[in-house]
C-alpha cells in the first residue's frame, strides 16, 4: 500500500490525506481495556474495567480513574503511561488557570487544552503521540458534561460513550438504554451492565472503577466496597 | 522603588518559540529612583500590614490569631484586611509586612500544595509547606518582605512555625510576628502553658492579639482567629471587635450655606440590560 512508506514519520502527510501515525495511536486506544462514560441529568460517570496482569498484582495500587480538579475527573483506554503524563499535565494547568483567575476552571476550558496538549505531540519532531482516548467527566456551572480526548487532539463531547476493545458492542448497548433524562443512579447501573457485557470472568468490585460526579459538583472515584454494593442491585 | 518581573504563567501550550522568561527582581529602575529622591521626590508607600499575629500549640491543635488594620505609611488603609490565609485544608498562614508579598507568596505555595496533594493522593503536612515558603523567601534574599506564622495539624501532629524575610525559621509552642509582636509576646510570656483547652487558648490568643491592638500603632480594628485541630478547622472571622464606630453624627451633611441647588438629577444605579439576539455562535 502506498500508505506504508509514509507511516513512520508521524510528521508527514501520506498520500490519502492521513496521519497514519495517528491512525496507529487509535489502534493502541482500540486494543486497550473498555472504558465508558454516562451523562446523567444530574450527574456523570465513568467507569472501566481494571484487568490486572497477574493476580500477584496489588490492585489497590492500581489507580486507573484519576481526579483533575475537585469537580473534573478523567479515565482512559490505552497506555497507562502516556495516561499519567497528561493528568500531570492537566492538573498543572488547570491550577494555573486557578491561580490566575481565582475560579475553579470550566471543564471545556480544561479540555481544550489537554486536547493542544495532545496535537502538539503529533506535529512536533521526535516525539510520537499519546496512545490514549480519554474520557473527561465534568460538572461546572453549564451542568454535567463528557467530553472524549483522541490521539490526534480532537475532542468531542457526548451523551455516552465507550473506548476500547469492546467498542461497537458497548456503544450499541448504551445507544438502547440512553435517554436525555437518566438519573445518576441510573446511570451508574447501565455503566455496570455496560461494563458486564464484555467482561470475561467474574466481575466485582476489585476489577472494576467507577467514579461519579453528581449535583454537589465533587468528584468522587468509589472504593470496591460501594462498587460490590451497586453490583448486587443490578442484580 | 524596583520592579518585580518573574515567570509568566502560560494560558495556552504554544510551540512558538519565545524568549525563556527572566526570573527574579529587575533593578533597571534603581538609578533613577534615586536621582529622584535626591531631587525631593517622595516615592509612593507600599501597603504595609502593620500588624499583630500570633500563634500558639494547644491540646488539640494550633490556634492562629491576628488583627486586621493595614497601613500605608500615616494612613489606615484597610480597616478590615484579612491576614490569615489559606494554605491547605489543614494548614493556615498570618502574614505580616508588605500585604502584597504575603498574599501572593501564601497564594503561590498554596497552590503548590493542592499539586502535590493530587500527586501524592494525601493530606499536605505543615513542614511541607515550610519548606516551600523558606526555599522562596530564601531565593529572593530578603527582598520579599513576608514575615509569617504558619500553623497546622498534619498526620504527625500540631505544629507551629515562624519565617522571617530572609529565609530563617522557627519551630515553636507559641509565636508572635510584625509591629505588634513585642506587646502580643509580653502577653504570652506571662499567661501561656502547657496543655490550655479550646477556650482557655482563644481568649489568650484574644488578648495577646488585643494587647497589639491597642498598643502599637501598627495593629488596630478587629481580631481574627483561627483554631485548627485533627480533621477540622474553625475559622472565626472578626472574632472580637473592640473598636467599634460609636459615634455616628445624628445630622445629615448640610452644604455651607453659600451654595444653592439648581437642578437635581437622580440616576437609578440598576439599568436595564436589552439583551440583543446574537449573531452566529462562536466557533469551537
Amino acid at each position: 500500500m502506498g500508505d506504508s512508506q509514509y507511516s513512520f514519520s508521524l510528521t508527514t502527510f501520506s498520500p490519502s490525506g492521513k496521519l497514519v501515525q495517528i491512525e496507529h495511536a487509535l489502534t493502541a486506544v482500540g486494543s486497550g481495556q473498555t472504558s465508558l462514560g454516562i451523562k446523567a441529568s444530574n450527574g456523570v460517570v465513568i467507569a472501566t474495567e481494571k484487568k490486572l496482569p497477574s493476580i500477584l498484582v496489588d490492585e489497590a495500587s492500581v489507580q486507573k480513574i484519576q481526579s483533575l480538579t475537585p469537580n473534573m475527573g478523567v479515565v482512559y483506554s490505552g497506555m497507562g503511561p502516556d495516561f499519567r503524563v497528561l493528568v500531570r499535565k492537566s492538573r498543572k494547568q488547570a491550577e494555573q488557570y486557578h491561580m490566575l483567575y481565582k475560579e475553579q476552571i470550566p471543564v471545556t476550558q480544561l479540555v481544550r487544552e489537554t486536547a493542544a496538549v495532545m496535537q502538539e505531540f503529533t506535529q512536533s519532531g521526535g516525539v510520537r503521540p499519546f496512545g490514549v482516548s480519554l474520557l473527561v467527566a465534568g460538572y461546572d456551572d453549564k451542568g454535567p458534561q463528557l467530553y472524549q480526548v483522541d490521539p490526534s487532539g480532537s475532542y468531542f463531547s457526548w451523551k455516552a460513550s465507550a473506548m476500547g476493545k469492546n467498542v461497537s458492542n458497548a456503544k450499541t448497548f448504551l445507544e438502547k438504554r440512553y435517554t436525555d433524562d437518566v438519573e445518576l443512579e441510573d446511570a451508574i447501573h447501565t455503566a455496570i451492565l455496560t461494563l458486564k457485557e464484555g467482561f470475561e470472568g467474574q466481575i466485582s468490585g476489585k476489577n472494576i472503577e467507577i467514579a461519579t460526579i453528581g449535583p454537589k459538583r465533587i468528584f468522587k472515584v468509589l472504593t470496591p466496597a460501594e462498587i460490590d454494593d451497586y453490583l448486587a442491585e443490578v442484580e | 522603588m524596583f520592579g518585580f518581573s518573574s515567570l509568566v504563567v502560560r494560558m495556552s501550550s504554544s510551540s512558538i518559540v519565545e524568549a525563556p522568561p527572566k526570573g527574579g527582581f529587575s533593578f533597571d529602575l534603581c538609578k533613577r529612583n534615586e536621582m529622584l529622591s535626591g531631587k525631593g521626590v517622595k516615592h509612593p508607600n507600599y501597603r504595609k500590614t502593620g500588624t499583630t499575629i500570633v500563634g500558639l500549640i494547644f491540646q488539640d491543635g494550633v490556634i492562629l490569631g491576628a488583627d486586621t488594620r493595614a497601613t500605608s505609611g500615616p494612613i489606615v488603609c484597610d480597616k478590615n484586611c484579612e491576614k490569615i490565609h489559606f494554605m491547605a485544608p489543614n494548614i493556615y498562614c498570618c502574614g505580616a509586612g508588605t500585604a502584597a508579598d504575603t498574599e501572593s507568596v501564601t497564594d503561590m505555595v498554596s497552590s503548590q500544595l493542592q499539586l502535590h496533594r493530587y500527586h501524592t493522593g494525601r493530606e499536605s503536612r505543615v513542614i511541607t509547606a515550610l519548606t516551600l515558603l523558606k526555599k522562596h523567601l530564601f531565593n529572593y534574599q530578603g527582598h520579599i518582605s513576608a514575615a509569617l506564622v504558619l500553623g497546622g495539624v498534619d498526620c504527625t501532629g500540631p505544629h507551629l512555625h515562624t519565617i522571617y524575610p530572609h529565609g530563617s525559621t522557627d519551630t515553636l509552642p507559641f509565636a508572635t510576628m510584625g509591629s505588634g509582636s513585642l506587646a502580643a509576646m509580653a502577653v504570652f510570656e506571662s499567661k501561656y502553658k502547657e496543655g490550655l483547652n479550646k477556650e482557655e487558648g482563644i481568649k489568650l490568643v484574644t488578648e495577646a492579639i488585643c494587647s497589639g491592638i491597642f498598643n502599637d500603632l501598627g495593629s488596630g480594628s478587629n481580631v481574627d482567629v483561627c483554631v485548627i485541630t485533627k480533621g477540622e478547622k474553625e475559622y472565626m472571622r472578626n472574632h472580637l471587635k473592640p473598636n467599634p464606630r460609636t459615634y455616628v453624627s445624628a445630622r445629615a451633611y448640610t452644604f455651607p450655606k453659600k451654595i444653592e441647588v439648581l437642578s437635581t438629577k437622580i440616576t437609578p444605579l440598576k439599568e436595564l440590560a436589552q439583551v440583543v439576539e446574537a449573531g452566529d455562535a462562536m466557533e469551537e
